[in-house]
């Protein structure tokens, strides 16, 4: 079949010239030692790397991400069970209501959050109406407003693939384990989790990723007081107009960011292989 | 071929075909670098429209702070990515020491003698006085006397702060160390001060984003310019300007057309249409307050001083020393401020 | 023992049922807050929205006052449709490709090309620019267009692997052996059966252009201005309500057109691939 690969020549050709050039070129920018580019050297990776408050900034981006990871899967896996057990046409809706917010552009979802979690927005009036609170609740520019936020606006790209999975679960797998005795929530760990986890493990990666460099989100959202890495790359690039520095900056969260993300699908195929999948490709 | 490729090749050539088409019916154009919010709504308002009826040039603006036009402007190496700057003093002489403006021909304005000639020069022409202080929510807060009042209650609480990415903010944060013994090369003292309350200050944002900070009651007091202050007021936002004990900054803005632009001709009409009277007096009014600099418009009523010669008596700083320093100070902001 | 079973099913269904009503409601209702702030008629953005009026949807379409927003929308849509032709033709045949192959350099292939959607959109919009410039050349919009066909294509080549996995490979030996040529195969047999997927790629890829952030804030200037961005800066500087219009726009934009393609392609079957 060689010819089969004539037909993904193009697009391999146009990412060899227009995604992996870029990337390399990217590397090779942060060995400049100085701003004006003008020569070679190892002083933007010394800065980046020998000072501590840099890898406080890696550090909490990739936290970032983890929190809200591990958020949608605590709303997102409830819901894509009940839509294991909901007919077609309830599972097609639900489809619907998962995938519009993704076709809303980030900025219009991070914009709800701002009426949301503002001073005078949705929460506060509900927790003072209700008299949960005296003094309006600080969510905007704290780390805990943005995860919130980063939960719903990065939902959906969990939910997709493990929607996607769900509902290739043979049902039959389910009604043995009950049948054997185990309960609801035994079926859950034992069975369907297993079962689940190569989507899981997929979406998890999806969150992750678009979370540590949801820019405009960090931005608007996180305020001033939380430093992360796309803001300083936007900043070393925009700002400063220090591209070296910038770009060693953004190779660190390409790394840091694959990095993690390589542990995710990891663990994913671990939880998988506890149980045997019928021929899957 | 199926029914569905032959429409999608014929969609796609109309698509590509497209942009041509545009641009060949489009009328001349300039691009300006403009400040964000209410300098740009100001100028779409008063500045578009002239431009277009008097000289047929269609006005593009794009956003971009005077610390950010220079750095893109660095970072363009050659294709300038607009073709007049819009500087404060501090970027102004940045921009002069690393040669990125063409040479100003003053004469060809047909507005020069309306012009002071303190404004005018080989470089560039001002086009609007700034000054800068305290805007509070008088609902919410009672009055500041000065900067030293920020750090204190009933303010500090209230308070919102950004760093040294704008003048505004540079100046503000140089007067507030001056009140703790510090000076224009010397901030560390705001800095400390800053740290000490730093959990019990409202809002750290980006300078731009401050006008919407108070907007939506995140913070309500902070430092400003006047003209963001008449600019919420018009749109029914609880806010005053109140002068610093130690008195209000101020500044003069200036217009420098870019190296290498290929609109040089348009950027001149341009430049032309920003200092001509009638321009500078629909600016002057309200909501946006500017402070014209063309001879012929008198001063607004809400301003703290009767005619440009009075803003001799307000504060000023010599850029030439501050320029080397800000670019470490931007990062030092984030960094004590960083939680 | 069925005691047992029934509380414990009690509290599953109980836990469950909370926890995915709470995210549908986090799902959906930040949408519906702003569709409803977008109808104000005051000049703040509050939910709820103070009295009720199009103004801010009539200031929106003036052509004078608004000129900035519609150059911006047209370049969004100008710069999406583009490159999502470009990414359905090129992504759909590397797709044809990749599912060919077996094995792994097939698996490798389809990683590699999924691969921009996986890394942080945020370095590789910073690449393209260091890149371009370093090549010297000027922002424009088919720059955007080749940054945005980039991060788009494995949108198609997701829905569209997934169509292809779904084939039975019956059909085509059936047509091989009716004596078709592997064109002809591809035309009369392949291409109608996963052309709804095909459609949905491009929709996704399409939609994808349009909300892209990464790729604009780098490749973006004054003149090839993009809707995302300039909806950041009114929404920053001075929390114009007229993003909440065009938020408002967008949402309705995006549900008819879900709708549309759900009656024509079936996406959400697609998406499940």
């Amino acid at each position: 079949m060689r010819s089969a690969w004539g037909l993904a020549a193009p697009l391999g050709l146009a990412y060899a010239a227009f995604f992996v050039a870029p990337l390399l070129m990217l590397f090779v920018v942060s060995f400049y030692a100085d701003e004006g580019m003008t020569r070679f050297g190892t002083e933007q990776w010394q800065r980046f790397l020998f000072d501590a408050f840099h890898w406080k900034v890696i550090g909490d981006t990739l936290l970032l991400g983890v929190k809200t990871m591990l958020a949608t899967i605590l709303l997102g896996l409830p819901l894509a069970l009940v839509y294991r057990e909901a007919s077609p046409f309830w599972q097609r809706v639900l489809l619907f209501i998962v995938v519009m917010p993704l076709l809303t552009s980030v900025v219009v979802r991070t914009f709800a959050w701002i009426v949301i979690l503002g001073r005078e927005g949705v929460v506060n009036q509900l927790v003072l109406g209700l008299g949960l609170a005296a003094e309006p609740l600080r969510l905007l520019q704290t780390e805990l407003g943005l995860v919130i936020s980063l939960t719903q606006i990065e939902m959906p790209l969990l939910l997709l693939p493990v929607l996607s999975v769900m509902a290739r679960i043979d049902p039959n797998l389910i009604d043995a384990s009950a049948s054997l005795g185990a309960g609801r929530w035994r079926t859950l760990v034992r069975v369907i989790l297993p079962l689940a986890a190569p989507g899981i493990a997929a979406g998890c990666v999806l969150v992750f990723a678009s979370s540590t460099t949801a820019f405009i989100s960090q931005s608007v959202i996180g305020g001033g007081r939380l430093v992360y890495l796309p803001a300083m790359i936007w900043q070393q690039t925009m700002v400063a107009a220090h591209w070296p520095f910038a770009a060693t900056a953004a190779i660190a969260l390409l790394v840091s960011v694959s990095a993690v993300i390589a542990v995710i699908a990891y663990a994913g195929r671990i939880a998988a292989g506890r149980v045997e999948m019928p021929a899957h490709g | 071929m199926t029914d569905l490729a032959r429409r999608t090749l014929l969609g796609a050539a109309a698509v590509l075909a497209a942009p041509a088409l545009a641009r060949a019916q489009r009328a001349g154009t300039v691009t300006a670098a403009i400040y964000p919010g209410a300098w740009e709504e100001a100028f779409r308002e008063h500045v578009a429209p002239p431009l277009k009826r008097q000289s047929n040039i269609e006005l593009e603006m794009q956003g971009v702070f005077a610390v950010d036009q220079i750095a893109k402007f660095a970072a363009s190496r050659g294709a300038p990515p607009f073709d007049v700057f819009v500087l404060d003093p501090g970027p102004r002489i940045t921009g002069l020491d690393r040669g990125m403006y063409e040479k100003f021909d003053p004469s060809r304005l047909t507005n020069r003698a309306a012009l002071p000639n303190f404004l005018v020069d080989e470089w560039g022409v001002g086009c609007a006085a700034q000054v800068v202080g305290i805007a509070y929510n008088p609902k919410k807060v009672p009055k500041p006397a000065g900067y030293a009042d920020l750090l204190k209650d009933p303010w500090v609480s209230r308070l919102g702060i950004t760093g040294f990415g704008t003048t505004f903010g540079t100046v503000s944060l140089i007067e507030l160390a001056k009140v703790f013994g510090g000076s224009e090369t010397n901030i560390e003292p705001a800095l400390a001060e800053l740290k000490k309350v730093l959990p019990r200050i409202a809002a750290v944002g980006a300078p731009a984003a401050m006008p919407g900070l108070f907007q939506q009651g995140q913070c309500d007091v902070m430092y400003t310019n006047t003209q963001t202050v008449t600019t919420l007021k018009d749109r029914g936002v609880d806010i005053e300007f109140a002068v610093p004990s130690t008195g209000a900054t101020a500044f003069f803005t200036t217009l420098h057309i870019a190296k290498g632009s290929d609109k040089i001709d348009n950027a001149y009409k341009y430049i032309d249409t920003v200092v001509s009277r009638q321009v500078q007096d629909a600016l002057q009014k309200a909501p946006y307050n500017f402070v014209p600099v063309n001879k012929e418009v008198p001063l607004g009523a809400g301003l703290p001083m009767k005619s440009l010669d009075e803003m001799s008596r307000f504060v000023t700083h010599d850029w030439a020393k501050i320029n080397p320093l800000r670019g470490a100070w931007i990062e030092r902001f984030n960094r004590e401020m960083a939680k | 023992m069925a005691r047992r079973r029934s509380v414990g099913d009690l509290s599953y269904i109980a836990i469950i049922g909370l926890l995915a009503a709470i995210a549908l409601i986090v799902l959906v209702g930040p949408i519906l807050i702003v569709l409803a702030t977008s109808f104000t008629d005051s000049r703040s953005i509050r939910f709820p929205p103070q009295g009720f009026s199009f103004r801010w949807y009539e200031l929106l379409l003036d052509e004078v006052r608004s000129r900035q927003i519609h150059r911006a929308a047209g370049n969004t849509l100008q710069v999406a449709a583009i490159a999502a032709s470009l990414a359905t033709l090129l992504g759909t045949m590397a797709a044809l490709a990749v599912a060919r192959g077996a094995g792994r350099v097939g698996r490798l292939a389809d990683a590699f090309f999924m691969s921009p959607l996986v890394l942080p959109g945020l370095a590789f919009g910073l690449a393209a620019l260091v890149y371009f410039t370093l090549l010297e050349l000027r922002p424009s919009l088919e720059l955007l267009v080749i940054g945005h066909f980039i991060v788009i294509t494995p949108f198609i080549l997701r829905t569209v692997g997934a169509s292809l996995s779904q084939l039975d490979p019956a059909l085509l030996e059936a047509s091989r052996s009716l004596g078709a040529g592997r064109f002809r195969t591809f035309r009369r047999v392949t291409l109608p059966l996963i052309w709804p997927g095909i459609a949905a790629g491009a929709f996704l890829a399409f939609m994808a252009s349009v909300d892209n952030v990464p790729v604009s804030l780098f490749l973006s200037s004054a003149r090839t201005d993009m809707l995302p961005i300039r909806m950041w800066g009114m929404m920053e500087s001075t929390l114009d309500v007229r993003v909440a219009a065009v938020s408002g726009l967008l949402i309705l934009f995006a549900f008819i057109l879900m709708l549309v393609m759900e009656r024509l392609t079936g996406l959400t079957r697609r998406m499940r691939g």
